[in-house]
């Protein structure tokens, strides 16, 4: 291994990573000098609503499709968001893999599936950046980071892919090209809507906090909202209701 | 040559200055977490009827403001603008279309806040932006004038004391007429009950039967029950406008009176914004914990049944019915199953529309879109979506807890020619009370409906249909009748004949609704002549209530039936 690459997975990458940490944690101090509002309405319902349970509804919301329409009804969507960050999961991964536990990756069968997780996502980020630049919608809602970010995952992945079989005697340029990919990763982030995920817990956090108070959350669908999905609905579950405690 | 820093005027500089006391942790995540992944977008109506036009989705409407939030709050969008898609507001103009935007574009549903991954809470946002244009005067007329009569007459429309304590006292009387008991009335300012009922403006100007109704119901269930005679009206504008200062003006006039009158809980009567802006956001605006319970009636009547106080038969309501939740109580309040309930419990054939609950479209004329006329095309092309739900379920009736939803479904009914009626759950319960032996009406025993005889009523309609209905239930009770089909004949004919009663349509080829009105109150022999308004185009209203003229006598939806014209024929021509 060169003296390079050495650098590469090692200081490089941690530089990086304290960058982005510390570029983090200015942006929850940013976001903490907003105050945060106060609902004073008394609970809906005769007991007090489930927070916790509420809460952890609006929390893994993103990992139950069935819980909104706009993923149950866009299921190709769904399934590209779910490959895509298991893809952005595993090339972190691997960042922390090749550097710190190399042995692993003697295993033929995790590098092909590294590979394997990798290489759907890089397809999907394809997928996605037509999608962005073919519709009309997406154009419009589409600022220069949301392409650029789109580019350098994807790229990222494709590099991933081709660095997860760990070979620097005989693939060092793809390696290098990888790491130092990742360090300008990891120090883009902050600064761009890669960072959404730092944000996630709030948003969701408030959001069902205000929707549990008021009985809104976890969201009870009608017996058979899937007629307007497209699926066959039995006449006889038009009479099922949803089991419910009285409100207010 | 340097390109010159643009000159922000000074709206817009007020606009910015008052989004950083505006913004809170929960709207500076929602503006900040946003991710263009366009989930959102086929949740929004206006996009499914709109499918071609971008500036329609969620997303893009946010990115309005959410431009301006990265510019001034956000470092990336300081450093970078550009890259992140930040971006300032400098002239009137760029209010202008933030207005467009924020009330035309939008009906603050809610919808595309629960499809959001990201907990992105745009409703919430937009809210605050119609809140910040409102502040320097930017907002539609129709926004305009509502506001300005809650703040100054205590309601949103404008309804005086006189005509409230009148409607009521007249509700009262039709009650004692009705189930023959003298001690069924209204009671206005009674301390200490148990129950403050508070409506919304609508039913005192445009629905006193649901006034009637819900007295009716609160009388069988035996309830210790006032209506306040100030502090009355239960909605509040300030919801719509994203004005927190009114929001709290209006909750807290109706907070004290509860207080005052030592009420022991607050009932709200079936309005989605009223609930939600009282029960739920009001006490917030007004920065004060209330004192006292607070409920929809919703919950009111079904704890009635439910615990007996009064008992209902589903068979006197056999139309099939479907129920439309509003926004603001499913997806704002969580109030969805309750009315099912009280549906199962007082209908024979109901059926469900989908998606419904917290799921449900909008009515299409929620977030004050009924008051903003300007935009009332867009309104009715997005309310395809809702047409077809209607449709969908074959149902005649649509059945919902909203007064706005009232409006906006008749309205789109109308539009769409759907065969359907729109109906309250008050209504529906009234309908199905059984009314107990002690208050029992013998079925021989009703008074003789009084007479229109001696009465002299022009109609005025270009609709021949609506003239030959009018003619035949008001002749039929005596009343002797004129007709015109436009304004110009109607005009001419009560200058000739002198009617003791104009019932009036807005909208007319040539001298619309509007022109003969203020022709009539501006002529001395005239003016003391009282006029009913009744139009199928709600939309309509401001013709009339923008003359500076005494308003009309009384004012009717379309369609109206034959109990509703007399009734308020009767009432105005004080024949009892």
């Amino acid at each position: 291994m060169s003296e390079l690459l050495h650098f590469a997975e090692h200081r490089l990458q941690e530089t990086a990573l304290a960058v982005m940490a510390s570029v983090y944690a200015l942006r929850l101090v940013w976001l903490f000098r907003f105050r945060a509002g106060r609902d004073r309405q008394a609970p809906t319902g005769s007991r007090p609503p489930a927070m916790a349970r509420g809460l952890l509804y609006s929390w893994l919301n993103v990992g139950m499709p069935w819980a909104m329409e706009s993923t149950r009804t866009q299921a190709g969507l769904y399934a590209q968001f779910v490959v895509f960050h298991l893809g952005v999961t595993a090339a972190i991964l691997l960042s922390f893999v090749i550097p710190y536990a190399p042995h692993w990756l003697d295993s033929r069968a995790l590098v092909f599936g590294f590979e394997g997780v990798i290489g759907a996502a890089f397809v999907v980020g394809l997928m996605r950046f037509y999608r962005r630049l073919s519709q009309p919608t997406m154009r419009a809602i589409s600022t220069p980071d949301d392409y650029f970010s789109l580019a350098l995952l994807t790229v990222w992945f494709l590099l991933a892919v081709l660095a997860a079989p760990n070979r620097p005697e005989t693939n060092e340029p793809i390696l290098l090209a990888y790491f130092f990919m990742t360090a300008f990763f990891l120090l883009y982030v902050p600064f761009s809507k890669i960072s959404h995920y730092l944000y996630y817990p709030f948003t969701r956090y408030y959001l069902g906090r205000t929707l549990t108070h008021r009985g809104v959350y976890p969201i009870r669908r009608g017996p058979a909202s899937a007629a307007v999905e497209g699926r066959r609905v039995l006449a006889a579950d038009a009479h099922r209701r949803p089991e419910r405690s009285p409100t207010c | 040559m340097l390109n010159a820093t643009p000159v922000r005027s000074q709206k817009a500089a007020r606009v910015i200055d008052r989004m950083s006391k505006k913004l809170n942790r929960q709207i500076a995540g929602s503006l900040a977490a946003c991710v263009h992944c366009g989930l959102c977008t086929s949740s929004c109506h206006y996009v499914q009827t709109n499918p071609d036009d971008p500036t329609y989705a969620p997303a893009y409407k946010a990115d309005r403001i959410r431009k301006i939030f990265k510019r001034h709050f956000d470092w990336t969008g300081r450093v970078f603008p550009w890259w992140v898609g930040a971006a300032s507001v400098y002239t009137d103009a760029d209010l202008e279309e933030l207005k467009d935007v924020a009330f035309g574009k939008c009906t603050n549903c809610r919808r595309c806040s629960i499809n959001c991954p990201m907990g992105v809470d745009f409703a919430t946002a937009n809210r605050m932006m119609r809140g910040l244009l409102v502040s320097v005067g930017v907002m539609p007329e129709g926004v305009a004038v509502v506001s300005k009569d809650q703040w100054e007459i205590g309601n949103q429309m404008g309804v005086l004391k006189e005509e409230y304590l009148d409607t009521l006292e007249w509700m009262s009387e039709e009650l004692s007429a009705e189930l023959e008991d003298p001690t069924a009335v209204i009671p206005v300012d009674v301390a200490d009950a148990d129950v403050v009922y508070a409506i919304n403006p609508r039913e005192v100007k445009y629905d006193p039967r649901t006034i009637a109704d819900a007295a009716k119901i609160f009388h069988l269930a035996g309830e210790s029950w006032t209506m306040p005679s100030e502090g009355w009206d239960m909605t509040n504008f300030g919801l719509f406008s994203g004005d927190d200062d009114l929001g709290g003006a209006v909750a807290r006039r109706l907070y004290e009176k509860v207080v005052e009158l030592r009420g022991r809980k607050l009932v709200i009567s079936e309005c989605g914004h009223g609930y939600r802006s009282t029960r739920c956001e009001g006490p917030n605006w007004a920065g004060m914990d209330v004192p006292f319970e607070m409920e929809s009636s919703v919950l009111t009547m079904l704890r009635y049944i439910r615990e007996g106080r009064i008992t209902v038969d589903k068979s006197r309501n056999t139309t099939p019915v479907t129920f439309h939740d509003s926004c603001n109580n499913a997806r704002s309040c969580g109030l969805y199953e309750e009315p099912r309930e009280l549906l199962d419990l007082v209908v024979t054939d109901f059926r469900e529309m989908y998606p419904n609950r917290s799921e449900n479209y909008c009515c299409t004329g929620g977030g004050g879109a009924m008051s903003m006329s300007e935009y009332t095309p867009r309104r009715l092309k997005s309310a395809r979506v809702k047409a077809e739900q209607l449709a969908a379920t074959g149902a005649k009736v649509v059945v919902t807890s909203c007064h706005n939803c009232v409006d906006g479904l008749s309205d789109l009914i109308r539009h769409y020619k759907l065969d359907m009626q729109v109906t309250q759950l008050v209504n529906l319960v009234a309908t199905a009370a059984v009314v107990p032996a002690r208050v029992a009406v013998p079925a021989a025993a009703g008074r003789p409906a009084p007479s229109l005889a001696g009465r002299r009523i022009l109609v005025v309609d270009d609709e021949p249909d609506v003239l030959v209905f009018y003619r035949s239930v008001l002749e039929d009770h005596g009343a002797t009748v004129v007709e015109a089909a436009d304004g110009e004949t109607a005009l001419a004919l009560a200058r000739r004949e002198k009617p003791d009663l104009v019932t009036l349509d807005l909208s007319m080829p040539g001298t619309d609704g509007g022109m003969v009105f203020e022709a009539l109150r501006r002529d001395d022999t005239l003016t003391d002549v009282p006029v009913c308004i009744i139009t199928g185009r709600p939309e309509l209203r401001r013709l009339i209530y923008d003359r500076a003229v005494r308003p009309p006598e009384g004012y009717l939806d379309k369609p109206v039936d034959d109990e509703t014209l007399l009734r308020n024929v009767r009432k105005i021509l004080e024949v009892t």
